[in-house]
């Protein structure tokens, strides 16, 4: 039998929880990103309601950006390209880093969701589970509307969703998604980490 | 060339701007300021997007046919911006002309007996829906042949009956799928949907797709005057 290590002396407080500039860069500009397009996206949708039609329920001036459908394109083709090459070179990076592997849901946390019993810990497997879940939603808003941005070109992505509508109706459903997501997430990050944490992930 | 003036639609141009004016940015920015942004942020991406557009255009790529079973009647709905023009298909006369070596004009009979080609595509508006629709007329590059275009002959302008007035790239223009129609899902085109000739194209969004189409006027550069919907601030490629 060999001997183990004695364990590290704790210390009362836990270390300051800290984030690499780069992901305080991304968090920011995907927040930011992600508003002009749901705002923009509003208003085009607006011009004919997924639900509905034209005969359809319209949202609020308060929540749509741009003034009219071609405004709203403007700003919805302006900030796709911060949103989509934000999440892109933070891929990238997340890959090359191999943080993937450290700061996302793995394994682990799936194992602490099932047979855990430390309520901390199952809080913090959530987080990193939820976190993680919603990078593919990010990534399935882009391919949808890439689908319908330039349907010809790409007609084989609206075959793979069956028709336009069902196209429109998943682009669209990103929006309450994220929305909920931003919710929860915030709740989630202040139960884990209180303050502290959450402040981490932006100044 | 003579494009019709956009001074007589003042009215409607005039609702737009306090439409945008009104609604605004609400959230983010308020009131006023967002035309401002909106035309810094047009004028910054647009360039891009046009570029990555005609980048992704294919000229020669033939967008896939649905079968005719997939055809959707009831969901190409009506857009016109003024109203339906009266036009007698008798006495109706297409006009070719511009920087070509041979302007010509056909009667609808003579554009009926040149051939014809048929698609069955989707029509996609800028509104968000789309509809299945088929179309059945004559190529424009085929149209555009017949002209010979001069050296240097790039854009494609197309007046309507109505008043409407639109612009497109020639290579657009010169791509198979793109027709003037004058039939529409087994039957003659209707009045409502831009007979007796129309654009039609799967490459192209609905406001690109002129009714009514009167006179093709080709030329080597681009006007002010865009088209009747791109000079209130929707964008000119407008490709799919």
């Amino acid at each position: 039998m060999t001997s183990s290590p004695a364990p590290a002396k704790r210390s009362k407080s836990p270390p300051v929880p800290h984030q690499t500039i780069l992901s305080k860069v991304f968090h920011w500009v995907n927040i930011v990103s992600l508003l002009l397009m749901i705002t923009s996206g509003l208003q085009i949708y607006n011009a004919n309601p997924v639900f509905g039609g034209r005969g359809g329920w319209r949202f609020p001036p308060l929540v749509t950006l741009g003034g009219w459908l071609a405004g709203g394109r403007h700003w919805h083709f302006a900030a796709m390209w911060f949103f989509a090459l934000n999440l892109l070179w933070y891929g990238l990076y997340i890959l090359v880093s191999r943080r993937w592997k450290r700061r996302f849901a793995s394994e682990a946390d799936l194992k602490v969701l099932q047979k855990g019993s430390n309520p901390k810990r199952k809080a913090y497997a959530w987080h990193r589970v939820l976190y993680t879940a919603v990078i593919p939603i990010l990534l399935l808003a882009i391919f949808t509307g890439l689908g319908m941005y330039k349907p010809a070109q790409f007609h084989w992505i609206v075959d793979l969703f069956g028709s336009w509508q069902a196209l429109r109706v998943i682009h669209f459903i990103s929006v309450p998604t994220v929305m909920l997501f931003s919710i929860v997430h915030s709740f989630m990050a202040l139960r884990v980490g209180g303050l502290r944490l959450v402040n981490s992930m932006f100044w | 060339m003579e494009l019709p003036s956009v001074s007589d639609r003042f009215l409607s141009r005039r609702r737009l701007l306090q439409l945008s004016g009104l609604s605004g940015l609400g959230l983010v920015l308020g009131g006023c300021a967002s035309t401002l942004y909106d035309d810094v942020v047009f004028k910054t991406f647009e360039p891009i997007n046009q570029s990555v557009e005609e980048l992704l255009l294919n000229p020669q790529k033939l967008i896939p046919n649905f079968p005719v079973s997939a055809i959707e009647p009831e969901a190409l709905l009506i857009n016109s911006f003024q109203g339906t023009p009266k036009i007698d298909p008798q006495a109706y006369l297409l006009t070719v002309n511009g920087d070509v070596n041979h302007s010509f004009t056909l009667s609808l009979a003579e554009l009926q007996k040149m051939p014809s080609t048929s698609m069955v595509i989707r029509h996609v508006c800028v509104e968000g829906w789309a509809a299945i629709v088929q179309w059945g007329g004559v190529p424009l590059r085929d149209l555009i042949a017949l002209a010979r275009p001069k050296e240097g002959a790039k854009y494609v302008y197309f007046k309507s009956a109505d008043g409407y007035y639109e612009s497109w790239d020639l290579v657009s223009s010169m791509h198979p799928q793109t027709l003037m129609v004058y039939q529409k899902n087994g039957q003659p085109l209707s009045p409502e949907n831009g007979a007796p000739l129309r654009l039609a194209s799967p490459i192209k969004l609905g406001y690109k797709q002129s009714k009514w189409v009167t006179e093709i006027t080709l030329t080597k550069q681009l006007y002010p005057k865009k088209g009747y919907w791109e000079d209130l601030g929707y964008e000119w490629f407008g490709g799919l």
